[in-house]
């Protein structure tokens, strides 16, 4: 056994948990510098006061728990969502490539959103997550369709960016036909978590815990899946089950978090890999460490696109997409022949 | 098959072989180009019919009802129309180039990332530093950021065994990343400012005067008719580094200049029109369905079904919602798109 496997997870749990205790903290202590930096930066017994003896009339206080809390909370959310959409897109498609936003899932759901509220009247929130899931059901169905049968990473992720392409030129045209939507939307469409807000978010949970639980429904399978379709299907694991209900559940996390936050892109391909250098095996422990993984990837991003240039602010999508693009070119010189 | 015999054209040291075919190819396309050039003029906000435009064009200037039409012709139909078509030839020539260069079919100015690179060097300069740049220089800007995404793709290609494939990944992945620079610039930039940067980087010719004609046609001189006459090393260069050599082509060179040649190209087009992404990669590709990889009758065909191209996605942009005008480029996009998709399913090499 190499060392690589000694130290799996499977082999010594307690040291998976010591790592995840560990970035949970790491978590924390984001989150709070999240809470206390921003276009007015705070100190931190301010920051603390904030939380524990709150006080109505101080107005620094109001600042972190009326708007940073919220945008904290958006963050956390839908970093982890995107992380394990990212894990499960990744290991069902078997493409060390895949993310929902290169793969135009994003995409889709975005065109969708932004023709409803545009084009459909009398459009509230309500139905937005509706729209996003109906736009990346469409786009995976049309990149899966494209994929072929064979595995052939290369071709999927091809097709997923003419896929992309496509609905962002769509995009762009229904907002230059309606000019008051650019000016509303034009935040939203580049990934945007300081827009949303915690009613929003209430309104996707529902959606995205069906996806999380159907996600955790497919963990022996998803491990199983690791060897290899053929593998898999003679350890009596339902190949077309797994795909279809992985499918739907990165579906409805990106869909939500389109709806809530605008597409954001490269969490879901930057987190797996991430989390592959620390445990390698077991998709329990893989969709776990993605979930703290994601949630700080996606607060750091969000820390970083308000302190980077205060006292304006960067969309998070932007910074996402600085630190994946990198990322997503290295694997392809290294990864792919 | 006699008919089919190849002639050739001779003019100093270069000899060009062509077959009737290709004739008749380039014949068809170039009246394809004046039936879209006919079209363009008479449809618009101000109908003019087909005597009108005829009369308009010979005319020096009329009086009542043809000075209008003569205005609308020369003042708004005629830059238009023109710069479509040398926009469309730019990207077109530029795509060509790219792949010949890199051995790729796949290889789009667009797709690997040059036109991306051009267009956030445009952007800063239009947005942080407004009328710093004199319009004849503006492709210099363009040019500065397409040329080192097409150095940094280049030296990835040659790398011995870089595939072709790798290569377009690396570009997807070069364009997400300059795309979320140019929205950087775009979200933050005043609204007005944002809408014509946005129509801008949709492809639009919308704001096209007779400056910007005569800028891309002095560019489109400089870089794209001496490309024309590069046929012989392109179509060594396709025969492989071993034989281009053999046959006393030197490499370095060649590649160098014609790079410089395709960025050129490319930079002049999205200084003037914005981000076309698909051009580069169907107009060639139009080009080469009717006469192979002979870069002697390809380049100038390619050129013309770019042109041709963009004509007549500028024209439905104009036509499709009027009196809302579409970019050029998003109709390519939107027509372009699911083409890119049918060449990828049907490449031999992802068959299994």
């Amino acid at each position: 056994m190499s060392d690589a496997a000694e130290l799996s997870p499977a082999r010594r749990p307690w040291l998976s948990f010591a790592g995840l205790g560990l970035l949970g903290l790491v978590l924390l202590f984001t989150a709070f510098l999240h809470l206390g930096l921003g276009a007015k930066a705070l100190d931190w017994t301010t920051t603390w006061q904030a939380l524990s003896q709150y006080d109505p009339t101080n107005l620094d206080h109001a600042v972190v728990r009326d708007s940073r809390l919220a945008r904290l909370l958006v963050a956390v959310v839908v970093g982890a969502a995107l992380a394990v959409a990212g894990v499960l897109i990744q290991a069902i498609t078997d493409n060390p490539l895949a993310d929902p936003g290169i793969l135009g899932i994003n995409g889709g759901a975005a065109f969708f959103v932004v023709a409803g509220l545009l084009m459909v009247p009398g459009t509230d929130f309500a139905y937005l997550p509706w729209y996003a899931f109906l736009g990346a059901v469409s786009a995976a169905v049309i990149v899966a369709l494209l994929g072929g049968r064979a595995h052939n990473p290369v071709r999927l992720t091809l097709a997923g960016a003419a896929v992309a392409a496509l609905f962002s030129a769509m995009t762009a045209t229904v907002l230059l036909l309606d000019q008051q939507g650019l000016e509303k939307l034009r935040h939203w469409l580049t990934g945007a978590i300081g827009a949303a807000d915690v009613s929003k978010l209430l309104q996707v949970t529902p959606y995205l815990v069906i996806g999380l639980l159907l996600a955790l429904s497919q963990v022996r399978s998803l491990d199983a899946h690791r060897l290899g379709a053929r593998a898999a299907a003679g350890l009596g694991v339902n190949i077309l089950r797994l795909k279809v209900v992985g499918l739907v559940a990165v579906v409805l996390l990106s869909g939500s978090v389109v709806a809530v936050a605008g597409p954001i892109g490269f969490v879901g391909l930057v987190v797996p890999h991430a989390v592959r250098l620390v445990v390698s095996a077991d998709y329990r422990w893989i969709l776990g460490y993605s979930v703290i993984v994601g949630a700080l990837l996606v607060v750091l991003a969000d820390l970083l696109a308000r302190v980077a240039v205060r006292p304006y602010e960067i969309n998070t999508g932007i910074v996402t997409a600085m630190i994946g693009g990198p990322l997503f070119i290295a694997l392809v010189i290294r990864r792919v022949k | 098959m006699r008919w089919a015999a190849p002639a050739a054209l001779r003019l100093g040291e270069f000899s060009l072989r062509f077959r009737p075919l290709d004739l008749g190819w380039i014949l068809l396309t170039t009246l394809g180009l004046f039936a879209a050039v006919l079209a363009a003029a008479t449809i618009g906000s101000f109908p003019l019919g087909w005597q009108q435009v005829w009369a308009g064009l010979w005319q020096p200037s009329g009086s009542g009802e043809g000075a209008m039409a003569h205005q609308v012709l020369w003042q708004l139909r005629m830059p238009r129309i023109l710069a479509a078509m040398l926009v469309g030839a730019c990207l077109s020539l530029a795509g060509v180039i790219l792949q010949s260069l890199t051995r790729n079919a796949l290889a789009a100015p667009g797709l690997i990332g040059v036109e991306a690179g051009g267009s956030v060097t445009m952007l800063m300069s239009l947005v942080l530093f407004p009328g710093l740049v004199p319009v004849y220089l503006l492709p210099l800007t363009a040019l500065a950021g397409g040329l080192v995404v097409a150095v940094f793709i280049l030296m990835l290609a040659l790398r011995g065994d870089f595939s072709p494939l790798r290569l377009i990944l690396v570009g997807i992945g070069t364009t997400a990343m300059l795309q979320a620079v140019s929205e950087l610039l775009l979200t933050y930039g005043d609204i007005d400012r944002v809408e014509s940067a946005l129509m801008w980087l949709g492809g639009s010719l919308h704001k096209v005067t007779w400056t910007e004609v005569r800028v891309l046609a002095l560019w489109f001189l400089l870089a794209g008719v001496p490309a024309m006459f590069a046929f012989r090393q392109l179509n060594l260069l396709q025969l492989g580094p071993a034989v281009a050599s053999s046959r006393g082509l030197s490499q370095r060179r060649t590649l160098a200049v014609l790079l410089l040649a395709s960025v050129m190209l490319t930079s002049s087009a999205v200084a003037t029109a914005g981000t076309m992404v698909f051009v580069g990669l169907i107009g060639p590709h139009l080009a080469r369905q009717c006469c192979g990889d002979r870069h002697g009758i390809l380049l100038p065909l390619a050129a013309l079904s770019g042109a041709l191209l963009v004509l007549i996605g500028d024209t439905l942009g104009r036509w499709v919602f009027a009196p809302l005008q579409l970019p050029a480029g998003l109709v390519v996009a939107i027509v372009g798109a699911p083409y890119f998709i049918f060449l990828i399913a049907r490449r031999r090499e992802f068959a299994n």
